[in-house]
């Protein structure tokens, strides 16, 4: 049978489907039979069939969803990887890779918990990169370089067969590892019948799941080649053609890059690494934060809503630092008081939201339902209005340089807190403004103790200003911004209006401080100048300086880092170190010993300070830069890129080994 | 106006601490144009310092104070003590977070200062807790009389001090080659390089002498004024620098007059009426002057930069390409 001649291995892919395979194969087994995940299908399927705990439809239909989407993609990556893989890394290097990066946090989080497994997690994956870098520097290993192959149609149909292959045999060797753990769990007497002839359908599924998603995974992989012109001589030509073919490779080389350049235009944002697997890690990162509310209660147990609540918290922070980014790191305006337009956007929503503005105006008191329903069009009002503002103090600062820029800013930073405090006829100075309305959707009323709907509304807000931002950084607009960052006068002589563009800047960063605002205001219920100072300033610059300047999915890093260290952690810790039960009882109870008025939430400041010294000094380019920024930063210490020194003519047989493609 | 006049007296004593933090932030940008966020800090620890070797010599807030010559020595002591130990304080925080950002890109290092003030901020709650701290008054307060004004002794003493340090550190600048090869730095830091200078040398030094003089304020801030909090070093920080972007950056004597002015301002703000208050007939702002000093003080700034970019005494550098 055909079929069964391109799903049999050849002995030179049997390597790469046991590397593949087995790396991928180990994590997703433990979070599968260790980590429930196995507990959520049975869970689900009891439900269905009448047996076990009653689960809601609609957290019934999300879980399905997520499970299928989770496996399916899973079954494609492994496909996706055999067939596009290029052998730079080793078998026993990429399975010590996934067990430090994926395995051991699994296992960490399901012993510790979340925070002090992630925590542990993360310092464990420092010292092992660290440790990594410096193993590989004294054995002299070199990750070799990578050639973009010229595939001609044997070679593409192969490509396909393997990626076929890869989730075919994984498909084949999960379903079986699974039949035989719900054998063992059947014959012990743990599974119900009704599972184990589940088990027996999941085992025929799942290979020709497999089958089917790898001609997928092919198809995908196939997008990322280039297949040869007019070359018609197979991979092996004898010597004489020899030269003609790496002539023609040449030119496809360069015309290759030309066209990958072409896409790209300015390397702006993206990271120099291949990116087709980055696709699938990206779709089961969306996947899990999409679908978390419903498998968190199974992952983690209780708590839910306390963390869902600070994910919401965390979720503004995001949108700040994208806004922030659209400042600093576009346009280059160092931006100190950014706090301002947040508590504008806040203020905007807080006054209208609430009693304040009919008792100001004294008027009738509006309905709440009406007034709810109103957030939705008020959330572009409050981010409109924060604009506005970020244009009138903008236009001080267009003659500033750099520094003094940052000082005026700041200034505003300290004057509009001041103006809320102050005038207290309007905005209730120091009390602040409490009764705040929450929104409402088509009639359901939310309310501060709900926090899944926000936990929805913050992340369509983060996807749509993700959108915006990667819209207007690739637009004229943005490329005038990021001209205006480099050297104004260039960009003024290249015909940006200054003036307009700069304002632009200020009023965009303005606008999603707004959002943030506004939607701030209505999660907490109440709006009171003490929130913003310039110390929230700071941490908002900070998160995206330690994010990577410039770079989208860097500050939104940043921003969940800063936040966790900064506000999440601190918290955590403290409400650890009250419980007799946990290890920080004892290390708090030791050390205010020494220093009393110690407690976490003390030394925020403290461990927050040593950090931002300590990232500046180690990696002032931040944790995901943009690719303009590390060659900015690392210059001097890029080894073995000779800017202009070719000691090997274009053409002779060694030259591609001299320009390595990056 | 005897009112009016001794504000203006407030005004200058407190426009002269403010300069002499302020001499620190824009002898520093004038060398590695970095604004020290710390600088304020290294301020607000000179201030527990100083109350820490008050504490040696035995004097608390409730103790008797020393009169006559143990009064002077306990004064050059801790004046010495305080600008030694705050000179110290600036030269480690040169070396540990800035010295290896030398040559990075301006956002690095000013993180970094935001990162040393965090620090700072937080060691000085630990070390002094949350509330305001009593500084001992030791400077006896008699009030002197010129005309119909009356001026606290402790005044005198403030602008005195703060007069001679700035003196002594214009002659320091114009006059000794020290001061001649600092000018060569801010300048031109290849250049002097090249000449010569060594230039780690010479920002250590410049970070040692302001780290002293945030020492000299602190001491007679605490005399003057009585009290401080971890905060202070923020808040007068703020100001400080405010006091040296009025000034024109960079420049010395700017910085000098920036903080006068900044304290002269702060002092007119008292006159502001309150609009709340009935009396007023609403005219002024709501809660007075006072309440509004920061931002009576960023507005000027504002507006002074919209007017003049480069500050009062800075120089309009045109940029070249």
């Amino acid at each position: 049978m055909a079929i069964a001649n391109t799903l049999v291995p050849a002995r030179n892919t049997r390597a790469l489907l046991i590397k593949w395979i087995i790396g991928l194969l180990v994590p997703l087994v433990v979070f599968t039979f260790i980590w429930s995940g196995e507990e959520i299908i049975n869970q689900s399927l009891l439900s269905i069939f009448g047996q076990g705990n009653t689960v809601d439809v609609a957290i019934l239909i999300e879980t399905a969803l997520f499970l299928v989407i989770f496996y399916a993609t899973l079954i494609v990556l492994a496909g996706y990887l055999v067939a596009a893989d290029s052998g730079r890394r080793g078998m026993i290097e990429l399975w010590v890779d996934i067990a430090v990066f994926v395995v051991l946090p699994l296992f960490l989080v399901m012993s510790q918990g979340l925070i002090i497994g992630f925590a542990v997690s993360a310092i464990i994956w420092v010292i092992y990169l660290v440790v990594r870098g410096r193993v590989y520097k004294a054995l002299h290993i070199k990750s070799p370089t990578q050639n973009l192959k010229v595939l001609n149609a044997e070679q593409l149909a192969e490509l396909k067969n393997h990626a076929v292959q890869g989730s075919f045999w994984f498909s084949v060797a999960l379903a079986i590892i699974w039949l035989i753990v719900d054998l063992i769990f059947y014959l012990t007497g743990q599974l119900p019948t009704t599972l184990l002839i589940w088990a027996v359908i999941r085992t025929l599924l799942l290979p020709i799941a497999g089958y089917l998603l790898g001609q997928l995974a092919g198809t995908i992989a196939l997008r990322r080649t280039l297949s040869a012109e007019g070359n018609g001589n197979g991979g092996n030509a004898a010597d004489g053609s020899g030269k003609r073919m790496r002539r023609r490779q040449l030119e496809n080389l360069s015309t290759t890059r030309a066209r990958e350049e072409a896409r790209d235009l300015v390397p702006n944002d993206l990271p120099q690494r291949s990116s087709g697997a980055t696709r699938f890690y990206l779709i089961l990162l969306v996947t899990f934060v999409l679908f978390y509310p419903v498998i968190d209660q199974f992952l983690f147990g209780f708590g839910t809503e306390g963390r869902l609540a600070s994910y919401g918290d965390a979720g503004y922070y995001v949108i700040l630092a994208l806004g922030l980014n659209i400042v600093v790191g576009f346009a280059g305006l160092l931006d100190l008081g950014y706090v301002a337009f947040f508590a504008i956007g806040a203020y905007a929503w807080g006054i209208f939201g609430s009693t304040q503005l009919t008792n100001v105006l004294n008027l009738a008191p509006i309905d709440p339902h009406l007034l709810s329903a109103l957030f939705w069009p008020m959330i572009i009002v409050a981010a409109l209005i924060a604009a506005l503002f970020g244009v009138l103090l903008g236009a001080p600062t267009l003659r500033l340089r750099g520094d003094y820029l940052a000082i005026v800013t700041l200034g505003f930073g300290e004057i509009v807190p001041i103006v809320f405090l102050e005038m207290d006829k309007y905005t209730n100075g120091t009390n602040g403004i409490v009764g705040v309305h929450s929104p409402s959707f088509f009639g359901i009323n939310w309310s501060v103790i709900t926090p899944t709907p926000y936990y929805y509304l913050i992340l369509a807000l983060i996807a749509l200003s993700i959108f915006v931002n990667i819209r207007l950084r690739d637009s004229r607009l943005g490329r005038a911004w990021i001209a205006i960052r480099e050297d104004e006068i260039a960009a003024a002589s290249s015909g940006v209006n200054l003036v307009s563009t700069k304002l632009f800047a200020f009023a965009t960063g303005a606008f999603f401080a707004g959002i943030a605002g506004a939607f701030h205001a209505a999660k907490l219920g109440q709006v009171s100048p003490d929130n913003f100072s310039f110390g929230d300033s700071v941490i908002f610059l900070a998160m995206v300086v330690i994010g990577g300047i410039g770079s989208i999915p860097g500050v939104i890093v940043g921003a969940i880092l800063v936040y966790a260290l900064n506000v999440f952690l601190p918290a955590q810790l403290d409400a650890s170190a009250a419980d007799p039960t946990s290890v920080f009882y004892g290390i708090n109870n030791a050390i205010v010993h020494f220093i009393p008025g110690f407690s976490f939430g003390n030394v925020r400041n403290l461990i927050f300070g040593a950090l931002l010294v300590v990232i500046m000094i180690f990696r002032p380019e931040g944790l995901i830069p943009s690719a303009r920024r590390r060659r900015e930063f690392h210059e001097v210490e890029e080894e073995g890129v000779e800017v202009g020194a070719l000691d090997v003519v274009p053409g002779a047989p060694g030259f591609e080994e001299e320009v390595r493609v990056e | 106006m005897t009112l009016f006049l001794q504000e203006i007296v407030v005004g200058l004593t407190t426009g002269t601490i403010y300069a002499l933090i302020a001499l620190g932030y824009t002898m520093v940008y004038g060398i590695i144009e970095l604004i020290n966020f710390a600088h304020g800090d290294i301020f607000m620890i000179g201030t527990f310092i100083c109350i820490s070797i008050f504490g040696l010599f035995g004097i608390t807030n409730s103790s008797v104070p020393p009169t006559g010559f143990a009064l002077v020595g306990v004064l050059v002591v801790t004046l010495l003590g305080a600008m030694l130990l705050c000179a110290a304080l600036g030269v480690v925080i040169e070396r540990v977070a800035y010295r290896p950002l030398r040559n990075a890109p301006r956002l690095a290092p000013l993180i970094s200062a935001i990162g040393v003030s965090l620090i700072l901020e937080d060691i000085g709650k630990l070390w002094k807790g949350f509330t305001l701290v009593p500084f001992p008054q030791i400077f006896p307060q008699n009030t002197i009389y010129i005309g119909s004004v009356s001026i606290n002794s402790v005044y005198i003493l403030v602008i005195v001090v703060a007069l001679l340090l700035m003196v002594a550190l214009q002659w320091m600048v114009t006059s000794t080659r020290i001061g001649r090869a600092m000018r060569a730095v801010a300048q031109d830091r290849e250049a002097a390089a090249l000449m010569g200078v060594n230039v780690n040398r010479i920002i250590a030094i410049t970070f040692f002498i302001g780290g002293g003089l945030a020492g000299a304020a602190a001491l007679i801030w605490g005399l003057a004024i009585g009290n401080t909090n971890f905060t202070l070093g923020f808040t007068l920080g703020l100001f400080a620098f405010t006091a040296a972007v009025l000034g024109g950056i960079g420049n010395l004597v700017g910085a000098m007059l920036g903080g006068v002015l900044i304290g002269l301002v702060e002092a007119m703000a008292t006159f502001i009426p309150d609009s709340t208050n009935p009396a007023s007939h609403g005219i002024g702002l709501p809660h007075g002057g006072p309440a509004w000093h920061e931002a009576i003080i960023f507005l000027v700034l504002i507006l002074i930069l919209v007017f003049r970019p480069s500050g009062l005494l800075g120089q309009q550098t045109p940029e070249k390409v």
